[in-house]
This record gives C-alpha cells, structure tokens and sequence, in this order.
C-alpha cells in the first residue's frame, strides 16, 4: 500500500468499521448457515469489502443505488442497518424486506437503495433510470450502477453505457471485477476489456479494490466527475473473491489463488493506519470488539422476531 | 395504402364532443403531463416527426417527451429507475412485439418490484404498446400479447376498445401506484366516439357493458368488442355484450352477473389460446358458477399458431364480424347455414 496523506482521522475509522462491519457479518454467517436458520442463498462479500466501503463513503442518501445479488457488503456499507439485513436473513417480518426478499432482494428507501435484483446485469439499467430520474427531479443525487465483472457479459450492460453517455445521466457505473463469473474465469467469459470500451462512451478511472485507499481516491474522482458533469462516469475495481460464488464455502478454485495477507483489504488498511499512526493497536481492537457486539444485539434481534403470518398468502 | 382497410370503421354513438381514439390516447397524455410535471415519455421513435401514429403529436411538454435508442430491455430498465426514483413514466412502443425484448425488465423486475419489498415503494410506472395487424406485418409485427403478460403477478393489463375508454383508462393508469401495461390496437385509432374534454378516470377493474341482451353473453376486449358489438347489430344478435376493458385486474362480477342473466357465453379474444384471456374467463366462470351455463362455453380466439403475411390467410387468422356472429348463432342454437350465418 502506498503511502497517502489527505485523508480524515474519521473517514478512515469509518471505511475501517464498514470493511470489519462486513467481514465480521460474514464470519457470523459461516458457522450459523448449516444449521439452515437463515434460509436464503448468501453471497458473501469475503474480500471484497474495499470496494463498497471506498465508494459509498462519498455517497449520501439521495444518491440511489439499486444492488445486485451480492448485496451484503454494498448494502451496509451504503446505510442498512445491520439489524434489518440479518432480521431479513432470518426471514423475519423485521427485515428490510420485510421477509419477502432474503438476502438477494435488499431495500432501504431511506438510505438510496430502492431494491435489489438477482438477474445479473438488469440493475445496471435500472440505476441509470435513477439518475435520470434525479436529474429531472433536480436534485443533486446521482444514481449508481453496481455490478460484477460477469455482468459486463449481458447486452444490457452495454445498452446502459451507450443510454448513459447519449442522454448524459449522472450515473456511476462500478464494475466491482473478482475475475470470476460463478466458477468462470474471466478469461473466459469475457473477449476485451469493458473499462477500456466504456473509455469511448464516459471517463473511465481505475482502482486496486483490495486497497481502500486506491478505491477512495478514484471513487471520489469518479463520483465527483459525475456530480459535477451530470454525466456518466466508469469506476473499475479490481479484486477477489474469497468465498464460492455462493454459500459459506472458501473458494478453491486453482486460477483463483488467495493470499489471506497480501489479498486482504483489511489487513492491507489496518497496517496503513498504524504505520501513519491513525490508529493504535488497542483502538483497531476496540473496533473489531464493537462490531461483536453490534453483531450479538442484530442476531439476537432477528432470532427474537416474529416469522410472517402464512395466512398472509392468501390465494 | 396499408391503414385505409380499417379507417372510421366504428364510431360508437354517444352524446358531446367526438374524437377519435388515437386523438383520445393523445389528449389523456397531454393532459396528464401538464397536470403532473412527473409525468414523462420515453420510447424508441416516441418523439419523431410520425408521433407515434399521432398520440405524442403537438404535445404541452415535448421537452419530457425522449427518443430512445433501439435497446428495448435497458430502456425498459430506465422506466423503472424513473418510476422508483419519484417520476411517473411512459414507455412507449410502437409494436407490442418489442415488449418480449425486455422480458427480463417486466418480467423478473417491474412485475415483482413492489411484492418483492413489500409495497415499500410505489412502482408509477406505464407502458404503452401498439397491436399491429394486416398489410402483411406477419408473425413479428402483429402480436397482441394480453394473455402472456397477464400471467405476470404485479402486472395490470388494460385494452381499451373505444375513444372514451383510451382516454380514460390510460388516465387511470398513469395515476396508478403499480405498473400497468396498456395495449391499443392499431386498428382502432380512427374510430370515433364521444371523449369529455376534462381530465376524467376509469377505475382499473371496471369492465363495461356495452350493450343489454338475453340470449348469450359475450365477453369481448380491445378490437374484439368492437367487431363483436358490429356482428350484434348486423346479424341480429340478442347478446349482452360485456368489454371487461382490463384483462387484469378482471372484473368477473360483470361477467357472473350476465351468465346467470343468459347461461351462455362466448369469449371473444384476439390472441393465442393456450392458457390465455379467454382460457382464463372460462376458468374463472366455471369455478365460481357451477351450473349456471346452459350450453357449454365457447372461445373464438386465433389459432394456436404465428401471424401469416398474405392476406388470405391473414384475415382468415383473425376471427371477424361474420365468424363472431356464427359462433354465437351456433351457441345459442339458432340454425347456421353452411359458409354463412343462417
């Protein structure tokens, strides 16, 4: 990680906490998942924590972002409560949901995130008609377009581009790419580079999306760019997966190798902040600790509320 | 010319201003837009020189009126992030062939979106889409539809027969909170008919009787009801005539009360038969009136098969004045001459 000045104190401790937020729900999630208790297909965000903790620290609320499948770490980091994401796991009237979505179907009106789809790529579009929407309703929002490398496969992905650039729709497009479509390597699923191609229709900026600091810079360029233009702009992350494209398995695909150090956002920003004294040994523990506790106050929550009402679907 | 077979070929009699059903569509848009600065269009061709065969021309707000690009599914993507984002458009299609383009959108989205979350967030959401027929636009350009996008639970489906009920019924769904796709047929644009000049709603839901009788009913929508209400008064048919105006949400008790009125019924349905419109109402009769039909049940629908070209087979494909009047000559008992109505 490269040395970098310029950012806050408390930026860091909250890209910090939203990355350990993540990563920690998921290691909840592991051993609990067997025991079927929440009964949904999970994606797990093991890894790739950088990219949604360094975008949507520059995002507000009125900035609209319908999600993918892979929901978990966009989601919270974006401003679910961690309460109403587990609560909707345990398919519970509480959840953000309200138990009709699960983990692949997420909502938040009061945080910008009106849904979540788990057809890859039709979200794209969805969010470009977001920020076109913002930008006629004259607000200062701009609308976010979040999907994976496997995305940029479906014709929609380019539809959105070329709708984005002719119509100039403040909206970010972020290609958060694990290299991996399923168990398909990218290598095989996708002929060229789309960041490259997405140069002809928008500004394109790069990032090391196991690196938050790299994500934060060019997420702030690129979401100012479009704040600014009220035109698109192309963010493209790079990063890993650590799990199995679904489920609580760790992924041991041979062309997917996983170094637990070098591949690790959080261990790569944790030695960031103490090398630059941000933080100290005991305030990165206290961190880690809080979240346990949030995490026990949320799983207690979610076990304690009611189920739906099956008379509820009616025929 | 390709259009000059059908035009003006109803006018439904009535009191007050007459206007005809594509100036009707056209008014009901107009009107909404300036009523509501929210309300926007977007469709591939919806803001050329034709205006959509005249119902996007000479509009209050043609700067809320956008051309697309041929990408029917995003753009479809696009209605949906303006409706979730707090507008309320109108994705207009010239053919309603384009909407299987953007199944993904209808389908596994907008249909979904609101039962999804729970009715958190409102869906205002339109899609306008134009049946063609005839001149030989064949398989891909002459499609209707209703009953395949009926199936899709979230989705309310409306096919106005008459200028009133275009203007009307589209008015009703632009203020509508859920998605609503509206399907006019081609085929009624020059007809004629009395439209209020005021801003005016039919509920979603209601369905109309068009005109009283003893002897059967007949459930008709769209161009059917038209063709159905002309095979009635020229062949001397005693039917009550039922337009549910929307495939969905259907207005069964209209239909229940007529059959028990005339324990007959004939379901006119211009589309695919197969677990379609009228497969539907026959269902829906059967299980809430056993008993109450004399005869059994009839459909008259196309075949189970794609639009052809030539216009022999064409017109043979489409069930007409002649062959809705046969159908329900035959229904009611009445002696049917052989290649005529008897």
């Amino acid at each position: 990680m490269t040395e970098r000045t310029g950012i806050r104190p408390e930026q860091a401790m909250k890209m910090l906490r939203t990355m350990r937020t993540i990563r920690q729900l998921s290691e909840r999630i592991i051993p609990l998942y067997p025991k079927d208790v929440m009964e949904t297909p999970v994606h797990l965000c093991i890894g790739q924590e950088a990219v949604s903790a360094g975008l949507c620290i520059h995002l507000r609320d009125e900035d609209l972002m319908v999600l993918g499948h892979r929901t978990h770490g966009p989601a919270l980091a974006k401003g679910l409560p961690l309460k109403s994401l587990v609560a909707e796991l345990y398919g519970r009237t509480t959840g953000c949901s309200h138990a009709r979505g699960g983990s692949m179907h997420v909502y938040d009106g009061e945080h910008g995130i009106p849904g979540s789809s788990a057809i890859v790529g039709g979200n794209i579009a969805v969010s470009v008609g977001l920020g076109l929407g913002r930008k006629l309703l004259g607000s200062e929002g701009i609308g976010v377009a979040y999907f994976g490398d496997g995305a940029t496969d479906a014709g929609v992905f380019w539809e959105s581009l070329n709708f984005a650039a002719l119509k100039e729709v403040p909206v970010l497009f972020l290609c958060e790419d694990n290299g991996l479509s399923n168990v398909m390597p990218k290598s095989e699923h996708m002929f060229a580079d789309p960041a490259r191609i997405a140069g002809e229709f928008m500004p394109v900026y790069r990032a090391d999306g196991t690196d938050v600091l790299s994500v934060y810079e060019e997420a702030g360029r690129a979401v100012a760019q479009v704040r600014e233009s009220r035109g698109p702009a192309y963010l493209h992350c790079t990063t890993k997966r650590w799990m199995q494209h679904q489920g609580v398995l760790e992924d041991d695909l041979p062309y997917n190798p996983i170094d637990p150090e070098k591949d690790c956002p959080i261990v790569r920003f944790e030695e960031f902040l103490l090398r630059t004294r941000l933080a100290t040994p005991g305030e990165l523990a206290a961190v880690g600790e809080e979240i346990e506790r949030d995490l026990d106050e949320a799983f207690a929550f979610a076990e304690a509320s009611p189920y739906p009402d099956p008379e509820a679907m009616e025929v | 010319m390709p259009w000059s077979r059908f035009d003006r070929e109803w006018t439904e009699p009535g009191e007050g201003r007459i206007l005809e059903f594509k100036d009707a569509v056209r008014e009901a848009i107009d009107q909404a837009m300036q009523l509501d600065e929210r309300v926007f269009c977007l469709g591939l061709d919806a803001d050329d020189r034709y205006a959509v065969y005249g119902t996007m021309k000479d509009l209050t707000h043609p700067e809320r009126v956008m051309g697309t690009p041929i990408s029917e599914n995003a753009c479809t993507g696009v209605a949906l992030g303006l409706a979730l984002s707090g507008m309320r458009p109108i994705h207009i299609h010239m053919r309603a062939d384009f909407l299987p383009v953007a199944m993904d959108q209808i389908c596994n989205y907008i249909a979904k979106w609101r039962d999804m979350f729970d009715d958190q967030c409102k869906v205002p959401l339109v899609i306008r889409a134009v049946i063609g027929r005839g001149w030989g636009c064949g398989a891909q350009h002459s499609q209707t539809l209703h009953g395949l996008f009926a199936r899709l639970p979230g989705l309310k489906v409306v096919t106005p027969a008459t200028p009133h009920d275009a203007k009307g019924l589209l008015l009703s769904a632009i203020r509508d909170d859920s998605p609503v796709l509206v399907l006019e047929h081609r085929w009624l644009f020059k007809n004629e008919g009395p439209v209020p000049e005021e801003i005016y709603f039919v509920p979603l839901g209601e369905g109309r009787r068009m005109r009283e009788g003893r002897d059967l009913t007949i459930v008709a929508n769209s161009l059917a009801a038209v063709h159905a209400m002309k095979a009635c008064e020229s062949e001397g048919i005693d039917a009550d005539l039922i337009d549910p105006r929307c495939v969905k949400p259907l207005d069964l008790p209209l239909i229940l009360g007529s059959v028990e009125k005339t324990g007959r019924l004939l379901v006119v349905d211009y589309d695919s038969p197969f677990g379609g419109f009228a497969a539907e109402i026959l269902a829906q009769v059967a299980e809430a009136g056993p008993g109450i039909l004399r005869a059994p049940a009839r459909r008259l629908t196309f075949p189970d098969r794609s639009m052809p070209a030539s216009g022999p087979l064409e017109r043979r494909f489409y069930p007409d004045v002649q062959r809705i009047a046969e159908a329900a000559h035959r229904l009611c008992g009445d002696p049917v001459a052989a290649g005529g109505v008897g």
